[in-house]
C-alpha cells in the first residue's frame, strides 16, 4: 500500500471509522485539435485525486480531494466521518471481503508513453489532409483531434484490499461538413485503441467522409410501415438507454422499466445482451470494478429472456443476492450501478445478407433524441436520418422522419442480428451489429 | 485567503514566457461543493468535496497550449510552466487574441454562504420536499430529492499584466417523481436554483416544487399518447427557452462561426428570425445561474443582443475567436474547470419579451400542441435539425387547451423555426441548466417568454389528426 493509503486508513480508525475504503485516480491526457493544416491547440497534463467513503454504526460517508497536501487529507477523513453521520444507517452499507481478482491483459500500452508528441500531432493533420482530399464535396473539417490517456486506479480498504490497475486508451475524432448548393452536412467518426498503432487513419477518414456527402440531398418521405435496419453505431446508441434499466439501483427506486421482469421474455428469442468487462477489446474493461469486486461477464438477456440485474456490494446485499462487480465511479463519486460494456450478440448473418431481406424499408444511420426516451415507461420518439433501402440496397437519403413506441417492444421485434459488431460510447461502450426490426410505422410527410 | 500568492503567480507566468511565448495566462481554481439526497424518504446521501488546481495556457505563434495540474507547490506549478513551454513551441502561425476590456463589477451578493449552513436545515428541506410530494397522491410511488450547492473561486492572471478574481455561489433543489397506475409508470422533475446562498430557500419553498412536481407526474397517468404530424406549436416560457439555447444558441458561437459549420455564418445584418424575435446574451444578470462578474478568461461580462428585431447582431466570443475574427471581446469565454481550455459559452441566454398573453396565443389557436414544459433534447449544430421532449404537453383545440398528452416530442430546424414564431408573449422567465459543449459542462440559464410557431412537426404514438397528413 502507498503511503497516502496507509496514513489515510489509520486516521479513518483513529478518529472512529469501522471501516474505510480509499478510491484513488491519476491518470495523464495528451490531446491535439488541428485545423487548415494547424494544430489549432495542445492539451497535456497529469492529474489526480482521492474519493474516501467510511463506514460507521452502518452510515456511509463520503469526501473527495484533489489536494494531496497532509492537511488537505486529514480534512478528508474527517469530513467523510462528519457526513456519515447524518446519513441513514443501513444493514446493507458494507464493504466487500476482498476477493482475489484474475489479472487482464493487454489494457495498457506501456509504448504509448514513449510516442513522439510529433507523431500525434501529424496523425491529426493527416486525418484532416485526408478528409478534405477524397469527395469533391467534403472540402472543410469542423474537428479534427487526437487524444490519448492513461490512468491507474488504486483500491485500499480497511479488510485489506489492495487492488490497482493500469488503463490506456489512443483515438482520434473527425468531423467533416460536405456542402451542395445551399445544403450542409456533418459526418463523423472515431477510431480507437489502447495506443496509437491500433488507429484506423483510412477507415475514420472514409467513414467521416461518407456520413456527411452520403446525407447530402436527404429528403422526407411519406408516413409509411416499413421494415427498419439500424446501422451498429444506431442499435447501440439504443443499447445505451437500455443499460441504466439493468442496475439493480434502478430497480430498487423503481427507475427501471426491467423491474420485475426476470425470467420474462423481454425481447426476441435472437437477442442476447451481456455486459462483459473482460471484454478485450473493450474501452471500459477493468480487471475488477469500482469497490475491488472481480469483474466478470453477466448475460442479462438470454434469447429474449431477462436474467437478471446488475449489483454493487450495497444493491446486492439488499436483495439477498452477489454483487456481479458493476460499481462504477470516479474519484468524484459513491460506487454506483452501472454497465461497462454492453453487448448485443452478433448472429451469423452477413450486414449484405441482412439487407437483402428487405425489399422496401428504412436504413436509420442516425437516430436524434435518445436522451428524450422515458427510462422508467420506456416510451420513445426519435428523429431518424439514413437510406432507403430498395430490394436490399441502399438508395436515397431520407431524413426529418419521426418514430415512437417503447424500448420493450422495440426489442420484441427484432427479427434479424448481422454479424458486423461495432461499439461506441453510449453510456457504457456499447457495441451492436447491423439490426433488422420488422415493420415500423416510420412518420414522414 | 488568496488563491495563490501574486509573486509566485509572476513567477510561474515569467517561467512560461522564457519560451518566447506571445501570451501567458494562468488560470487558478478553488471548488467546494457538497450533495445531499433523500431517496425512500430516507438521506441516502451526504456528500462534499474540493477541488482544486490551476491550468496554464500558453499561445506561441498562433497556437495554443494547454497543461493543467492539482499540485498548487511552487515546484509542481513551475514544472507544469515548463511542460506548458516546452510543448508550447510548435507554432507556425499569426498571434491574434482580442484585447481585454472593461472593468469587472463587485462580486454577486451572498447573503448565507451555504457552507456556514449545517446539513441539519438542509436535510430538513429535503424530507419536508418529500413528504409534500408524497402527500400529493397514493399514486406517487417514489421521489428523490436532491440538494447540492457549489462555491467556486478563480483567477485569472496574464502575461498582459491582467489581474481578475471571481467567485461564484450556487444552490440548487432537485425533485424528480415517479407515479404508478396499474402498470403505468410517469415521471416529472422540478430543479430551482440560482447563484444566491442559502437565504434562496427564504423566497423559495422546496415543498411548493415537489408538489409540482407530483402532481405532473400524476396528471400524466391521465394523458392521452400525443398525435403526432405538422402542427402549430405553442412553447412554455422558462425552460422552454431550452430549444433556442440548443438549436440556434449553440450556432451563434464564434467558434462554429469561424470554422463555417453553423448555418448562422456570415449573417450578421441579415434577417435570421421573424421581426418579433429579439434574442440576447447577458452575463450580468444578478444572482442567476450563468452569471460572471468575469469570465473565465478574467474578461468583464456583458448584455450582448444576439438577434434583433429579427436581424443577426451579434455572436459571442472568447479571447481567442475575437482576435481571429477581428471582433471586440464579449465575455463568453469560459471553461468547465481548470482541466479545460476556454471556448465561447452562452451565460444567460433568452428571447425578449413580446406584446401578447399567454391567453391571447391559446385563444388565437385553433388546433395546436401546448407545448408547456420542454424536457431533454438533442440538435445537430451544422444544420440545426432538433429533437426535444415535451415533459407538459396540452392539445389546443378551438383556441382552448384541451387534454394533457405524453410522449410527445417536437423535431424541426431551428433557423427555419425562427422564421416562423408568429406570437410572442410577454410573460419571460429564467430557467437555469449545464450545458454541454465538447465534454464541458458549465452552468447556464436559457429562457423566454410563450411563443407560438406556426407550424412544427409533433412526433408521438398517437393517431395521426384527420388534415395533418399530405400523401
Amino acid at each position: 500500500m502507498n503511503s497516502i493509503g496507509e496514513s489515510v486508513l489509520a486516521r479513518c480508525k483513529a478518529q472512529g471509522a469501522e471501516d474505510a475504503e480509499l478510491y484513488i485516480s491519476r491518470g495523464t491526457e495528451f490531446t491535439v485539435r488541428v485545423y487548415k493544416g494547424a494544430i489549432e491547440s495542445l492539451v497535456s497534463a497529469e492529474s489526480r485525486g482521492i474519493g474516501l467513503r467510511t463506514f460507521r454504526d452502518h452510515r456511509v460517508g463520503f469526501s473527495y480531494t484533489s489536494d494531496f497536501e497532509p492537511a488537505a487529507l486529514d480534512g478528508l477523513v474527517d469530513e467523510a466521518l462528519l457526513n456519515g453521520r447524518y446519513n441513514h444507517a443501513d444493514d446493507a452499507n458494507v464493504l466487500p471481503d476482498p476477493r482475489p481478482f484474475e489479472a487482464l491483459g493487454g489494457l495498457a500500452s506501456p509504448a504509448l508513453a514513449g510516442v513522439d508528441p510529433q507523431k500525434k500531432i501529424d496523425f491529426a493533420l493527416e486525418m484532416e489532409r485526408r478528409a478534405t482530399s477524397l469527395d469533391a464535396r467534403v472540402r472543410r473539417v469542423s474537428d479534427a483531434m487526437y487524444s490519448d490517456g492513461s490512468g491507474r486506479v488504486e483500491i485500499y480498504n480497511s479488510r485489506g484490499l489492495e487492488a490497482s490497475f493500469d488503463r490506456t486508451v489512443a483515438y482520434g475524432v473527425l468531423e467533416t461538413i460536405a456542402e451542395q448548393d445551399s445544403e450542409m452536412q456533418s459526418g463523423f467518426a472515431f477510431t480507437h485503441g489502447r495506443d496509437m498503432d491500433e488507429l484506423d487513419l483510412a477507415g475514420v477518414v472514409k467513414e467521416a467522409v461518407e456520413n456527411a456527402a452520403g446525407l447530402l440531398g436527404a429528403r422526407p418521405v411519406p408516413t409509411a410501415s416499413v421494415p427498419v435496419v439500424l446501422h451498429p453505431h444506431a442499435a447501440a446508441m439504443i443499447l445505451g438507454v437500455l443499460g441504466s434499466s439493468f442496475s439493480a439501483d434502478a430497480v430498487i427506486k423503481r427507475r427501471s422499466l426491467l423491474a420485475g421482469k426476470v425470467g420474462e421474455q423481454v425481447a426476441a428469442e435472437i437477442v442476447t445482451i451481456t455486459d462483459d468487462p473482460r471484454l478485450p477489446e473493450g474501452l471500459a474493461s477493468r480487471p475488477f470494478d469500482g469497490e475491488g469486486v472481480p469483474a466478470e461477464r453477466n448475460e442479462l438477456i438470454g434469447a429474449g429472456v431477462l436474467k437478471g440485474y446488475l449489483h454493487n456490494t450495497y444493491t446486492a446485499k439488499r436483495t439477498n443476492s452477489q454483487s456481479t462487480g458493476s460499481a462504477v465511479r470516479s474519484y468524484k463519486s459513491v460506487p454506483e450501478v452501472g454497465v461497462s460494456n454492453l453487448v448485443l450478440k452478433p448472429g451469423t448473418l452477413s450486414r449484405e445478407a441482412l439487407l437483402a431481406r428487405v425489399s422496401n424499408g428504412l436504413h436509420v444511420s442516425q437516430l436524434s433524441g435518445l436522451n428524450t426516451v422515458n427510462p422508467v415507461s420506456g416510451e420513445f420518439s426519435l428523429g431518424l436520418t439514413g437510406h432507403w433501402i430498395e430490394n436490399g440496397r441502399l438508395t436515397r437519403p431520407v431524413k426529418e422522419l419521426t418514430v415512437a413506441g417503447n424500448v420493450i417492444a422495440l426489442l420484441k421485434k427484432v427479427t434479424a442480428v448481422a454479424d458486423d459488431l461495432r461499439f461506441m460510447f453510449a453510456g457504457g461502450f456499447c457495441g451492436s451489429p447491423t439490426v433488422l426490426i420488422e415493420e415500423l410505422p416510420v412518420g414522414g410527410l | 485567503m488568496p488563491l495563490l500568492e501574486q509573486s509566485l503567480v509572476d513567477s510561474v507566468i515569467k517561467r512560461a514566457l522564457r519560451s518566447g511565448a506571445d501570451f501567458v495566462e494562468l488560470f487558478v481554481e478553488r471548488k467546494r461543493n457538497q450533495s445531499i439526497s433523500v431517496e425512500e424518504s430516507k438521506v441516502q446521501r451526504v456528500n462534499s468535496g474540493n477541488d482544486l488546481g490551476a491550468g496554464l495556457r500558453i499561445i506561441h505563434q498562433g497556437t495554443v497550449s494547454y497543461v493543467y495540474t492539482e499540485d498548487l507547490s511552487e515546484d509542481g506549478l513551475l514544472k507544469t510552466a515548463d511542460l506548458a513551454a516546452q510543448i508550447g513551441r510548435r507554432g507556425g502561425g499569426r498571434f491574434a487574441f482580442a484585447e481585454l476590456s472593461g472593468a469587472p463589477r463587485p462580486p454577486q451578493r451572498i447573503d448565507v454562504p451555504p457552507d456556514t449552513v449545517g446539513p441539519e436545515a438542509k436535510i430538513e428541506l429535503l424530507l419536508e420536499a418529500d413528504q409534500a410530494a408524497r402527500a400529493v397522491s397514493g399514486a406517487v410511488k417514489q421521489v428523490a430529492v436532491g440538494y447540492g450547492q457549489s462555491a467556486q473561486e478563480v483567477l485569472v492572471a496574464t502575461s498582459e499584466g491582467i489581474h481578475h478574481s471571481d467567485s461564484r455561489t450556487r444552490v440548487r433543489l432537485m425533485v424528480h417523481a415517479v407515479a404508478e397506475r396499474n402498470g403505468e409508470i410517469q415521471t416529472a422533475m422540478e430543479a430551482p436554483g440560482m447563484q444566491r446562498g442559502f437565504e434562496f430557500f427564504d423566497d423559495t419553498s422546496a415543498a411548493e416544487y415537489a408538489r409540482a412536481a407530483a402532481e405532473r407526474a400524476v396528471a400524466l397517468l391521465d394523458a392521452a399518447p400525443s398525435p403526432a404530424g405538422q402542427m402549430a406549436v405553442i412553447i412554455g416560457n422558462e425552460f422552454g427557452g431550452v430549444l433556442f439555447h440548443e438549436a440556434c444558441g449553440h450556432g451563434l458561437e464564434a467558434d462554429f462561426v469561424g470554422k463555417g459549420s453553423t448555418v448562422f455564418t456570415g449573417k450578421i445584418g441579415q434577417a435570421v428570425a421573424s421581426p418579433i424575435v429579439t434574442a440576447i446574451d447577458d452575463g450580468t444578470m444578478p444572482s442567476r445561474w450563468g452569471t460572471l462578474t468575469v469570465d473565465d478568461e478574467g474578461v468583464p461580462t456583458r448584455r450582448n443582443v444576439l438577434i434583433q428585431d429579427g436581424v443577426l447582431v451579434s455572436y459571442m466570443y472568447d479571447r481567442l475567436r475575437a482576435g481571429q475574427q477581428n471582433h471586440p471581446v464579449t465575455g463568453n469565454g469560459r471553461r468547465q474547470s481548470y482541466q479545460h481550455l476556454p471556448i465561447p459559452r452562452m451565460t444567460n441566454t433568452f428571447i425578449a419579451a413580446g406584446a401578447h398573453t399567454v391567453e391571447d396565443i391559446i385563444a388565437a389557436t385553433p388546433r395546436g400542441l401546448y407545448a408547456r414544459k420542454l424536457g431533454a433534447g438533442q440538435v445537430d449544430v451544422t444544420t440545426g435539425d432538433f429533437v426535444f421532449a415535451v415533459t407538459e404537453g396540452y392539445l389546443i383545440e378551438g383556441g382552448r387547451i384541451g387534454r394533457p398528452v405524453r410522449g410527445a416530442t417536437i423535431v424541426g430546424n431551428g433557423p427555419r423555426a425562427l422564421h416562423k414564431v408568429d406570437m410572442v408573449a410577454n410573460d419571460l422567465k429564467l430557467a437555469p441548466g449545464t450545458c454541454g459543449k465538447e465534454g464541458q459542462g458549465v452552468p447556464v440559464s436559457v429562457g423566454q417568454p410563450t411563443i407560438r410557431i406556426s407550424e412544427l412537426t409533433v412526433g408521438g404514438t398517437g393517431v395521426v389528426p384527420a388534415g395533418a397528413m399530405r400523401q
